[in-house]
């Protein structure tokens, strides 16, 4: 703890008395307090508060434990998430002098933090005045009573951020996975002061077809009297300024004042195009007999309604579309989610710059900031609470947390217009009938969102939309993509409620160890990766770490593009939620996103690239195949995405197919025609034969809609490759490793071994890589992908990248992958297989040696069924045909005969 | 005037909206029809094993029962499973019930399990076996089972309007059951599956989606575009046998 907190302790005792104005309404309490841990939790139950002693460390506020190295040295490298360097979990103490100014006499005296868990209490002098457990919202204590205005306070928080109910610890409002278990207080700090008449709750509810907002206000009154006055509201915008003045009078302890205030015809409607946000501003002059009582409070609102619509999430009378993200708080450099503006507001532009408009809050609840930058630029957030897997299962006390919390979360965030939908939880198991009671209980509480009871698992009644991974239609979930477009989810969407799709794409990929530097100053240490670094240098593959993370991580940006256009053309849906837009560092290690957990780009596609495929206009084409041979005829069928601002009126449709190196070799137009909005509109159909166009070739079939909106997929052309290879004096090819097999290569001359998939021994071949994360998800066979080593003149005659793409398909589902980690350190086989990053063997489909004073190539891949539909096997097969009958031949690595046994089946 | 146009419009009423009205399901299609290649095994095959993603795969022995009320024990059931001796169900297990008492007198039996994959997990610690259906051992009074056939069934993706349906109740093991109703207006509308078990259904040959009596939701959603005026067909395939069954058409969705 030291370094730091020497620096601040200097200012201890001049910040522990702070001067106050006469008029202050609000003292700001960020900067030094004295501290000190509980580990044993014995002070709240020993004499020390009777003591009212000085606490002897300090700690800077707003800040969290971990910042001052407070608690466990952390001398492991946990495999699952990344390291946090210092851990607490208990009671810590928190302590300053305040005096309280004396023009705070007669009114209300609260302690007020932003955001801090699980349990804050708060002791004046030697009592305990308040205690407050709430996890989404700030803790507001009333300390009215406690505290005498003129006279100084020792005022002692103590914060326990050990559970206080049984929830799921993979909740992300707290989870060690991602966004740590802090200990700490952050954002606003204050004491404040307010007349005993104030406005307790400000809620508007805005009606976009009267051009009003009703006005739901509950006052507080602790005069004792009848009270009576009047209440000047304010409603400011852009070029907008109106007001309205009513009459406040009640007896009651509470007086609830209900009103509508119209707006006029200048007041503009919020969405994700025009997000324009009111603040309404109530002032409230009151008198209760002498007491003469003045309380400001503004809220932000904005023109908005959404409704439940069959399939839709309609938003001010029309449906939208959901493009969304998974926010799972994933926030390694601090250990905790940003309060502030500036940090939402990067992560919200960055939402926008990625072509999305909806986030989902993971089992979380974010601080208001969020809220308040999905306002500003147009973002429909989902909100949850703390809330996964067995927490509905009995407990009554945990029942009463989220009881209380779902209010909470209500009252204080309700009236932000990016608060479009509510869930409960994710992935909830247990007592559905409480499901269903907190989920009625919100509907009832606040209509301004549309509610659920879980995502991705049993419905209840009061279901308003669904978020799944399948509907009792079958699956809506798209985690994966195909070399064909002429599919969609919609049938499997068309349920009772609008569907979301759950947590879609997933595909990850090798780790960017360059990323471990970015960790520098961060108060977690990615411990993990550098045992998984240090894992494939020990396994001779140090060099190829950066070949794997992009080869992988092209393939994830080829799946992304197919899963999001999949669920685009899924017009029956109310959207989808990407798994992720970041990173997700725990539940082992989920590099499965084209930004990193900092949120930063990992230079696999441009925001641009990726708007085509995911933004409110996207052009999609239907069509069968991605590989052809040179006598067929490309068929597509292009629609239109569009959920944008407005129709559009007399489009021109182009589309075009280029070669490789860019120059057009066919082209067309579509009819022109006006297009709709909010749906997918087919707009025509093309095709045109692959005739004469050289092969084999890469083509890209482009397609525009007024020279703006642009998209483009990959398709292969192959000659028809008529005779497989055949052997020759030199060169034999054989299915099995024997005795004819072996003489050849003892002659010197080149044996090429097909090996039939089931004679393999090794893993299964897969186009996609894997779900999710190995470490969590151990499932056969844990591959990232294929890094192919392109350059090698085994290629010369078979067009492909670095990594594979969607002509790889038919080849990578008729192949073996072989095991490769105890042979020859030196060998690369030419199909590299990424393993998992946790495992990182040395596996492959295709490699060559010297085997036996001979050259063996071997090909894992199966090369008798169905060819006469695996154009692109049939090239590859050429291309090797090709080059083992060169004088380019020349295996460089020596393999021993053992090694190539080590893999055959008997 | 009033009292002969309620005569007259009376017999008209059951067939002009799809309010409540109840259908009878009276035929019933014997599940053999759907088998798909069968798979002779002496140990359990998961469904990852047998290429099966989802749906329905049967799993039969015959078994031997030496003793009064002896007790099948389950490895592992995933998800879910309905017990069969010859044709009579003897009860359904779960991931969280794998026992089940047999009522039988000693003799020789069929047994055959019918296990349903109602989702992959997707979080927690037991993920990492993904494996679904029926896997590991099947003990019958401690004693291991052995010798299977396994047959996965082709639904929900056969084609309902080629299965040989007959007016008969069904002969006790899981089957299609086949009714007709009247519509005069088709309009979105709902299926009331309240008091059946788990299963599938399809309109006029159209896949409308699956139940489970275990969830609240107890009605699927019926559109507009699948329905004809006049004669319509329910299929239902149910993994627990009834007789002479029935749905009900209604206005909205239906909650337990």
């Amino acid at each position: 703890m030291k370094n730091k907190l020497k620096k601040v302790f200097a200012f201890v005792l001049f910040c522990s008395v702070l001067p106050v104005e006469a008029q202050t309404r609000e003292i700001d309490l960020s900067g030094v307090w004295r501290f000190q841990t509980d580990v044993m939790d014995f002070r709240r139950g020993s004499l020390s508060p009777r003591y009212n002693h000085l606490l002897p460390d300090s700690i800077v506020l707003p800040g969290i434990t971990d910042d001052y190295r407070i608690g466990y040295k952390v001398p492991y490298i946990y495999p699952d998430r990344l390291t946090r360097k210092y851990e607490y979990m208990g009671p810590a103490w928190y302590q300053r002098d305040i005096k309280i100014p004396e023009t705070w006499k007669g009114k209300r005296i609260f302690l007020y933090f932003e955001r801090t868990h699980w349990l804050s209490s708060v002791y004046v002098d030697t009592k305990e005045a308040s205690r407050i457990d709430y996890i989404s919202v700030p803790h507001s204590h009333d300390l009215t009573g406690f505290v005498t205005p003129g006279g100084m306070h020792r005022i002692t928080v103590c914060i326990d951020n050990r559970f206080r109910y049984d929830t799921h610890k993979w909740n992300h409002a707290h989870s060690e996975f991602t966004q740590i278990n802090w200990n700490g207080i952050l954002g606003e700090i204050k004491l404040f002061a307010l007349d005993p008449v104030y406005i307790d709750d400000l809620q508007l509810y805005p009606d976009i077809t009267r051009r009003a907002v009703k006005i739901k206000m509950a006052v507080k009154n602790y005069t004792g009297k009848p009270v009576s006055g009047n209440a000047l509201f304010t409603v400011a915008g852009k070029e907008y300024r109106s007001q309205k003045s009513i009459a406040v009078n009640g007896n009651d302890s509470v007086v609830f004042v209900e009103d509508v205030m119209p707006l006029g015809s200048r007041v503009r409607c919020w969405d994700e195009f025009n997000p324009d946000i009111y603040t309404l501003t109530c002032r409230l002059d009151t008198r209760a007999g002498e007491t003469v009582c003045r309380h400001e409070k503004s809220a932000d609102f904005g023109m908005r309604e959404v409704k439940q619509g069959k399939n839709h999430i309609w938003l001010n009378n029309h449906p939208v579309h959901l493009r969304g993200t998974v926010e799972n708080a994933v926030f390694p450099k601090t250990g905790y989610a940003p309060v502030c503006d500036a940090e939402w507001e990067r992560i919200m532009l960055l939402m926008k710059t990625y072509g999305l408009n909806h986030m989902r809050f993971h089992s979380w609840c974010p601080p208001r900031a969020a809220f308040r930058m999905a306002d500003k630029h147009g973002i429909y957030l989902e909100v949850e609470m703390p809330m996964w897997g067995k927490d509905a299962e009995p407990d009554e006390a945990r029942y009463d947390f989220f009881r209380r919390e779902i209010k909470a979360i209500l009252k204080e965030y309700g009236n932000h217009p990016s608060f479009v939908l509510y869930c409960n939880g994710n992935e909830i198991t247990g007592d559905f009938d409480f499901i269903e009671e907190l989920t009625a209980a919100g509907r009832t509480l606040d209509s301004r969102h549309l509610y659920s009871g879980s995502t991705a698992r049993k419905r209840v009644r009061s279901d308003q939309y669904f978020i799944s991974q399948q509907t009792r239609k079958g699956p809506v979930k798209v985690y994966e993509g195909l070399p064909s477009t002429c599919w969609d989810r919609n049938k499997e969407s068309n349920e009772d409620v609008p569907v979301i799709s759950h947590e879609a794409g997933q595909r990850c990929m090798y780790p960017d160890f360059g990323e471990i530097g970015k960790y520098a100053g961060s108060l977690v240490e990615p411990r993990n990766l550098e045992a998984y670094r240090d894992m494939l240098a020990q396994n001779g593959m140090a060099g190829q770490a950066h070949d794997f993370f992009r080869a992988s991580g092209a393939l994830t940006v080829i799946e992304y593009k197919a899963v999001i256009e999949a669920l685009l053309r899924t017009s029956a849906s109310a959207g989808f939620q990407l798994l992720s837009l970041n990173d997700f560092p725990g539940q082992g290690y989920a590099p499965v996103s084209i930004l990193d957990s900092f949120w930063d780009s990992k230079g696999l596609v441009t925001p641009g690239k990726f708007r085509e495929f995911c933004a409110p206009e996207v052009a999609l084409l239907r069509y069968g195949k991605s590989a052809y041979f040179q006598d067929e005829t490309f068929t597509g069928q292009a629609e239109m995405y569009r959920f944008g601002a407005s129709v559009l009126k007399n489009a021109k449709i182009k589309w075009r197919v280029a070669d490789d190196s860019g120059k057009t070799v066919r082209k067309g137009n579509l009819k022109t025609g006006t297009i709709g909005n909010y749906g997918v509109f087919p707009v025509g159909g093309f095709s045109f034969d692959l005739k004469g166009i050289p092969a084999p070739q890469k083509l890209t079939v482009h397609l525009s809609v007024d020279n703006r909106i642009m998209n483009s997929w990959n398709i292969w052309v192959y000659p028809r490759n008529e005779t497989l290879p055949v052997s020759t004096g030199e060169v034999l090819y054989t299915p099995v490793y024997d005795e004819k097999a072996r003489q050849q290569l003892e002659a010197g001359k080149t044996v090429v071994l097909f090996l039939s998939p089931g004679k393999v021994k090794g893993r299964k071949s897969v186009f996609p890589n894997h779900f999710w994360n190995p470490v969590m998800f151990a499932w056969p066979p844990m591959t990232l992908g294929c890094l192919i080593h392109e350059e090698e003149p085994v290629f010369a005659d078979f067009v492909t990248s670095y990594h594979t793409d969607w002509q790889w398909w038919d080849i990578l589902n008729h192949a073996k992958v072989i095991e490769m980690q105890d042979g020859p350190r030196a060998l690369r086989p030419f199909i590299q297989v990424i393993d998992a990053f946790d495992s990182n063997r040395k596996l492959g489909i295709g490699f060559e040696a010297r085997v036996n004073g001979g050259k063996l190539l071997v090909l894992a891949v199966d090369t008798e069924k169905n060819m006469n539909d695996r154009p692109a096997t049939k090239q590859l097969l050429k291309s090797i045909d090709r080059y083992v009958k060169s004088d380019r031949f020349h295996p460089q690595t020596e393999a021993d005969e053992s090694f190539i046994r080590s893999f055959l089946k008997n | 005037m009033n009292y002969l146009y309620s005569l007259f419009l009376l017999p008209l009423l059951p067939l002009s909206g799809a309010t409540a009205q109840e259908i009878r399901l009276t035929e019933t299609a014997r599940s053999e029809q759907v088998y798909a290649d069968s798979v002779t095994c002496e140990e359990l095959l998961s469904f990852n094993e047998l290429g099966v993603e989802s749906g329905y795969v049967l799993y039969r022995a015959a078994i031997e029962i030496n003793r009064a009320e002896p007790v099948l024990e389950l490895e592992n059931v995933r998800d879910y499973a309905a017990v069969y001796l010859d044709d009579r169900l003897q009860g359904t297990v779960t991931a969280t019930n794998k026992k089940q008492p047999l009522s039988a007198a000693p003799g020789k039996y069929m047994l055959s399990l019918y296990a349903e994959n109602i989702g992959r997990i997707t979080y927690g610690p037991e993920i990492s076996d993904n494996s679904k259906g029926l896997f590991g051992r099947i003990l019958l009074d401690g004693k291991e089972i052995g010798n299977w056939t396994i047959l996965p069934l082709n639904v929900p993706a056969c084609n309902v309007k080629q299965l040989l349906f007959r007016e008969e109740a069904a002969g006790g093991l899981p089957s299609f059951h086949r009714g007709h109703f009247r519509l005069e207006a088709p309009c979105d509308t709902h299926l009331d599956v309240s008091g059946w078990g788990m299963g599938e259904v399809w309109v006029n040959g159209v896949y409308v989606g699956s139940y489970w009596d275990e969830e609240q939701l107890q009605s699927l959603p019926v559109p507009a575009g699948i329905l004809l005026k006049g004669t319509n067909e329910l299929v239902v395939f149910d993994l627990k046998s009834r007789s002479c069954p029935t749905m009900r058409l209604c206005d909205a969705p239906v909650f337990n």
